[in-house]
């Protein structure tokens, strides 16, 4: 139940009124000073918070540079702004405000510079660590109509965009000149080149050819304070420290990309993909360890089990082995020759790996449905669970099946069903916990499971987030990864970039207000009222 | 997604729209296939942003109001379900919801004037003849008229083709292959009568019996779709009890009717007819479909060759799964060269009254379309549903390529031989 | 010079000195003048992982004894580190970002970089990124500390991303009339689908593009590289062609009285660039997106930073006198300042008073 309170433009919730509380959330300490949606708090607590004080005038200003159309307030427009593809939480903002170029960021940028306002930057809104979770109070800036090609350069294989391009379209829009966009994130037909700048996506062929900030090039970025900075260029080396590299991953905590130089690759001449069924995953693991021994580099190495496999196939209808405990996509590309050359020895290492189905991709129409399975199988996971949490741990490759068998021990411990996809080419597990939001107690329980999935990644020596970024849902994570000198430079690199901390605040690192509060249960933004559970 | 959507509350569909919502995980890879998202770029016109409102409205968060000015852009041409890899049945949830807000929500006194005269006329194949000959007469005070009025008379043809009863038996031409009855549709009878017939003669060139029940009505998709539920529920038991039993499919010439007849289960969830609605939708198949199954005597070939863009309807596609059959039988006709549309399976905007709802987008939508479709370099186009035909045709027109715009099954009639292996 | 042995007197040093300047093999002068601490012995191997494509070393291990451990296990530095015969160190490479004519197909060592220990300006040792080739939590320092000349850090330790060392490589040389020609194959072959490893452009018209794979593909494709650009050729095979790239990696084509400057380029930039440059040489690497230029001893440097910086681009001297190692015009020192006050508050790294 919404209204419109008289001094602020926020929409306020009728607390305590309505919204039973579903069961198998945590206990909320009452929030100090944010106002908050779908959370029971008493009332006395919402007093005007601070935030929203300095919003109104702030919406004022935006007021006289956006029409009303680009310029959202009302509860209807803002209520599906309060996820991204992280749905366990849910903010309500302040306000978002449909941007369409650059110095319109800026303005917005200075202005909550001015007001003290913190803004959230959003693309697609397809975060899968609640990346572009908005602050309550703060203002959402919505970069996904500035999707614009700037300039495209194919012989230097180089092309300049805006934030809200489109992951593929970029892909798309180079293809007649035979070259591409080599990252590829399962979400890229809907995420945005600025989202994936900001966390520094991945995708299914890093091991090749690495992550996001390997093919950027140049950025230009607003910084939270507004000051306009240029970093890198458009050359594909770099001469002095590589500032852009830096950029890249930053969680929006930098600010936001203006505009982004991107390399570009010839598209290679020939794919040759295979897909593999076993009856176990150690086989499966134990077919990417021959590979790679093989000295053989394959594009992508893929692994899902005997769960996602039924749910992408549900989706999909690939022709995945339904009942099979693995499935191995291994993908060979480059010219004819040298792939006709790898194919044998490939052949090989799968006919010695115990798979007991091959198949081969026999047209690009076949291999892009193989790998719409791929990419489809978080989502489709939908149709097996009514909520998940999707994991992103990464482990060194070689201890793989250990990963997974103690995966699998936590699964039945906590008798919750597990569903993993991974990156096998690059030890970056996805274990997807199944669990129902209405059953008292299995969120948490659900919660405690991925908390121990990442504290093993972290013991076997690899990293809480492969490709998704800590986000909000990492964040008590990151301070186990490293240690305390490593976090508390963390910290001070954002004191100097934003001493305000109005960008992207509550991602990466808690507010220096919230350091030393942290703990496992609930998450410590929830414990600050800063975020709520749907 | 959570929700605490008080389904038992909502009636017989609350169950449809709570599962819907639930298998919702806000992925966003409906984004890209969404039109109203990319013609306007903002998170409400999208369609897991109106699962998010109308979850809120469903869960007493969020006024109604609010959320339907979103919840009506919604074309609902469900290129967002395919496109959903946790396979949320939106249609299941936007019809409903449609039909759940109609009786709470409050219209202005134009807004039900003018849904009363589309859901009054345009499923009464004598009452819309006789509302669009008076349409074209009053159009010369269209410049006075509220501008959905104005644009609605716009859509009418300069002239109205003269009324066809369709015969209620058409025998099979050669050997009895098949029996079927055909669903004969309201708007499409009205305006363009020559489909129905290309596709009785095609049918019965094929040694296939053509069975019209005199008795059947709209199919309802009209009302369920602007959320006259009742009304809808209406129609479908009319056609229940109007169609036999004794016949081997029933045969639709548009695809928003043959969706529509694939929903009647959903319409009438809960109620004594659900078990003989599912027998219904079961049997129900478009003519291409039933065709491409069955297996066409043959074709002629064009006299002269002809690049032909074949344009997916949503309701074909998205709707009922149907794309490959109409092309295989396209690409039976000899000189025919068929090119695919760039972003194939985005709406062109007609969606049964949404023109005269989302006048704008609708324009927009259109005129994209046309603009692909201009960038194939057709010479004509092919379709399986009469609002796109005129949607598209006029887009065209207005993009300066007044190309032929036919449907499916009157390529294929023009061009078919009979069970004797003659024109 | 204090040779420092442990990473502790490392600390030790940072702490108790107002200005730090780093040195290890020495190979790129221009870089290290005014060093007070070498790190050559800072040495060593602490983990290889072959199955994982990963090694991890202290950063004054010479580039040559990784190398040749990883040539055991059949693997390689893609970027394909300049100066390993000269002495360079892996610390020293990533410092100044250097990359040879091997980025060209898989990129460059800010591509191959995955964690780093580092200390900071206030003595305090910190480890970032990580030892998996697959990494998204928290800032990027790796990348920061790639070019940047100790100037946010000084690396005690890096973990790098290592590949399969390919079956047997070829090269073809390519002669071409003028320039426009050489430049203009140069990007036909960038663009194709050759899948070359390295496309190289001298001063003299000619191309070198190595081809590397398996070795039952690598004749026919070189083939088609010859047919592909249909111009004089010549192929090159076995030790002879080893020593070529060795030649290009240690920089043997610079003559005695010039000094070396690296300088990234967009090929867009090449043809006015190269008309300016005269009487300097320029070569040109990485399908034309790395430059190599020999600059003479005689000229002012400040002459060719201001080439650089009119064409907008970025360099980097290598070898000989310079006022600054960074010439030409360098983006975003917004971002460095403020990164500068959290790393190094006290200038440690950056004050440019000579140090005795």
């Amino acid at each position: 139940m919404h209204e419109v309170s008289k001094t602020s433009i926020v929409s306020v919730c009728k607390l305590g009124s309505r919204t039973p509380r579903p069961s198998g959330l945590h206990t909320f300490e009452p929030p100090s000073h944010f106002w908050v949606d779908a959370v029971e708090i008493p009332a006395a607590s919402a007093s005007t918070p601070s935030d929203l004080s300095r919003l109104a005038p702030l919406v004022d200003q935006l007021r006289q540079r956006f029409p009303t159309d680009r310029l959202l307030t009302q509860p209807a427009q803002l209520a599906p702004y309060e996820s991204d593809g992280l749905t366990a939480f849910r903010v309500h903002p302040g306000g978002v405000v449909l941007v369409q170029d650059a110095s319109e960021v800026v303005t917005v940028v200075r202005l909550c510079h001015e007001h003290g306002v913190p803004f959230v930057a959003r693309g697609s809104g397809t975060s899968l660590s609640g990346g572009s979770l908005p602050v309550a109070g703060g203002l959402v800036i919505a970069l996904n109509r500035m999707n614009r090609v700037l300039d495209y350069q194919p012989r230097s294989q180089t092309i300049v965009v805006e934030p809200g391009v489109v992951n593929q379209q970029v892909s798309r829009h180079v293809a007649q000149d035979g070259l591409y966009y080599a990252p590829d994130p399962s979400s890229g037909p809907v995420c945005t080149i600025g989202g994936n700048v900001a966390f520094n996506s991945g995708g299914a062929h890093c091991l090749k050819y690495g992550m996001t900030a390997n093919h950027v090039l140049g950025i230009k970025a607003v910084f939270p304070d507004g000051e306009l900075v240029e970093l890198g260029g458009r050359s594909h080396e770099t001469a002095g420290a590589d500032l852009a590299g830096m950029f890249v991953g930053s969680e929006g905590l930098f600010g936001i990309a203006l505009e982004i130089v991107l390399r570009l690759l010839p598209l290679p001449e020939r794919f040759h993909t295979v897909l593999a069924a076993y009856d176990s995953l150690e086989k499966a693991g134990d077919a990417v360890a021959s590979v790679v021994a093989s000295g053989l580099l394959p594009g992508a190495m893929e692994i899902m089990d005997k769960l996602a496999i039924e749910a992408s196939e549900q989706a999909v209808h690939a022709g995945y082995p339904t009942g099979a405990a693995a499935a191995l996509i291994v993908e060979l590309e480059g010219p004819e020759e040298e792939v006709a050359a790898e194919i044998p020895r490939l052949d090989a290492i799968m006919q010695a790996s115990g798979a007991y189905e091959l198949r081969v991709a026999k047209s690009a129409a076949d291999r892009m449905n193989i790998w719409k399975g791929r990419k489809g199988a978080f989502s489709a996971v939908g149709r097996l669970s009514p909520d998940y949490i999707v994991q992103d741990g990464v482990v060194p490759r070689s201890r793989l099946g250990e990963a997974l068998a103690e995966v699998q021990r936590l699964s039945a411990r906590y008798g919750l069903r597990v569903a993993n996809v991974f990156h096998a080419g690059d030890g970056n597990l996805h274990p997807l916990i199944l669990y129902d939001g209405r059953i008292e107690g299995q969120l948490h329980q659900a919660e405690l499971l991925a908390g121990e999935i990442l504290r093993m990644c972290i013991r076997l020596g690899g990293s809480i987030t492969g490709e998704h970024g800590v986000g909000v849902e990492k964040l008590e994570f990151l301070p186990e990864m490293y240690g305390e000198a490593e976090m508390e430079l963390m910290n001070r690199v954002r004191q100097t970039i934003d001493p305000q901390e109005l960008a992207n605040r509550g991602k990466l690192l808690l507010s220096a207000s919230d350091v030393g509060k942290q703990s496992h249960a609930p998450h410590p933004l929830e414990s600050a009222g800063v975020i709520s559970r749907a | 997604m959570q929700h605490s959507i008080p389904s038992a509350e909502l009636g017989p569909r609350g169950q449809a729209m709570a599962d819907a919502v639930s298998s919702c995980v806000h992925c966003g890879f409906c984004l890209p296939a969404c039109p109203t998202y990319q013609v306007l770029g903002e998170e409400m016109d999208s369609p897991r942003g109106r699962i998010f409102l109308m979850k809120d409205v469903l869960e007493d968060r969020l006024p109604l109001e609010q959320a339907l000015p979103y919840v009506d852009r919604c074309l609902g041409c469900l290129g967002c379900e395919p496109a959903c890899p946790s396979g949320v049945q939106y249609g299941d949830l936007i019809t409903s919801f449609r039909a759940h807000s109609e009786r709470k929500r409050s219209r202005t006194f134009f807004d039900r004037l003018m849904r009363q005269v589309v859901l009054q006329t345009l499923p009464y194949t004598a009452r819309f003849r006789w509302a669009a000959r008076l349409g074209k007469l009053a159009s010369f005070t269209s410049p006075l008229l509220p501008h959905r009025l104005s644009n609605m008379l716009a859509m009418l043809p300069a002239q109205l083709p003269p009324s066809e009863q369709l015969p209620e038996v058409t025998p099979a031409i050669g050997p009895r292959r098949a029996r079927v009855a055909l669903l004969a549709g309201c708007a499409q009878q009205v305006l363009a009568p020559q489909i129905n017939r290309a596709a009785i003669e095609l049918l019965s060139r094929n040694g296939v019996e053509v069975v019209v029940p005199q008795a059947q009505g709209c199919c309802g998709a009209l009302a369920a779709h602007t959320g006259a539920d009742r009304l809808a529920m209406e129609a479908a038991r009319k056609n229940l009890r109007a169609f036999p039993g004794d016949i081997n499919a029933v045969v639709t010439t548009a695809a928003g009717c043959g969706s529509g007849m694939h929903e009647y289960p959903l319409w009438l969830k809960g109620t004594q007819e659900e078990a003989q609605a599912h027998a219904l939708a079961s049997m129900t198949k478009d003519v291409c479909v039933f065709l491409a199954e069955l297996g066409p005597v043959g074709f002629a070939p064009l006299a002269d060759p002809l690049r032909v863009a074949y344009h997916d309807a949503c309701h074909l596609a998205h709707g009922q799964g149907v794309r490959e059959q109409p092309r295989q039988l396209l690409q039976m006709i000899g000189n025919l060269e068929l090119v695919e549309v760039p972003d194939r399976e985005f709406c062109c905007g007609s969606a049964g009254t949404y023109n005269l709802e989302q006048p704008e987008v609708a324009t927009e939508l259109g005129e994209r379309k046309a603009a692909a479709i201009v960038s194939t370099e057709a010479q004509a186009v092919a379709t399986g549903n009469i609002g796109c035909m005129v949607q598209i045709e006029n887009h065209l027109a207005d993009a300066g390529r007044c190309l032929p715009v036919k449907h499916t099954i009157e390529w294929l009639a023009d061009s078919c031989l009979d069970g004797h292996g003659s024109e | 010079m204090e040779t420092i042995e442990t990473t502790e007197q490392l600390t030790h040093f940072v702490r108790n000195q107002a200005q730090v300047r780093v040195r290890a093999g020495g190979t790129k002068p221009a870089t290290s003048g005014n060093a007070n601490v070498s790190l050559v012995n800072l040495s060593g191997v602490i983990e290889y992982e072959s199955s994982e494509f990963t090694i991890t070393v202290r950063a004054g291990t010479p580039l040559a004894e990784i190398e040749n451990l990883l040539a055991e296990q059949r693997q390689y530095l893609p970027f394909d580190p300049p100066l390993a015969r000269a002495g360079a160190t892996i610390g020293g490479t990533v410092a100044t970002g250097l990359s040879g004519s091997g980025r060209f197909r898989y990129g460059g060592v800010r591509d191959f970089l995955l964690g780093v220990r580092f200390v900071t300006g206030e003595g305090q040792l910190v480890q970032l990124g990580s030892k998996v080739v697959k990494n998204a939590a928290g800032f990027d320092f790796p990348k920061l500390m790639v070019g940047g000349l100790g100037r946010f850090g000084i690396m005690t330790e890096l973990t790098l991303k290592v590949f399969p060392a390919p079956e047997a490589t070829r090269t073809v040389v390519l002669e071409n009339d003028n320039q426009s020609d050489a430049l203009e194959t140069m990007l036909q072959l960038a663009a194709s689908q050759l899948d070359l490893t390295c496309l190289d452009l001298d001063d003299t018209n000619r191309i070198r593009a190595r081809v590397a794979g398996s070795d039952s593909a690598l004749l026919d494709r070189v083939a088609r590289l010859q047919q592909f650009s249909n111009i004089a050729n010549k192929v090159i095979e076995g030790e002879e062609e080893l020593a070529l790239w060795q030649a290009v990696g240690e920089f043997q084509w610079v003559p005695a009285g010039y000094r070396l400057v690296k300088v990234a380029l967009a090929p867009e930039q090449i043809p006015p660039l190269i008309s300016d440059l005269t009487p300097g040489a320029l070569r040109i690497c990485a399908g034309g997106h790395l430059g190599w230029i020999a600059w003479p001893q005689e000229r002012p440097g400040e002459e060719l930073d201001r080439v650089l910086a009119q064409h907008c681009c970025p360099g980097l001297a290598i070898t000989g006198d310079w006022h600054s190692p960074l010439i030409g015009e360098h983006q975003g020192s917004a971002f460095a300042r403020r990164l500068t006050l959290a790393l190094d508050p006290e200038s440690k790294f950056t004050n440019p008073q000579p140090v005795v």
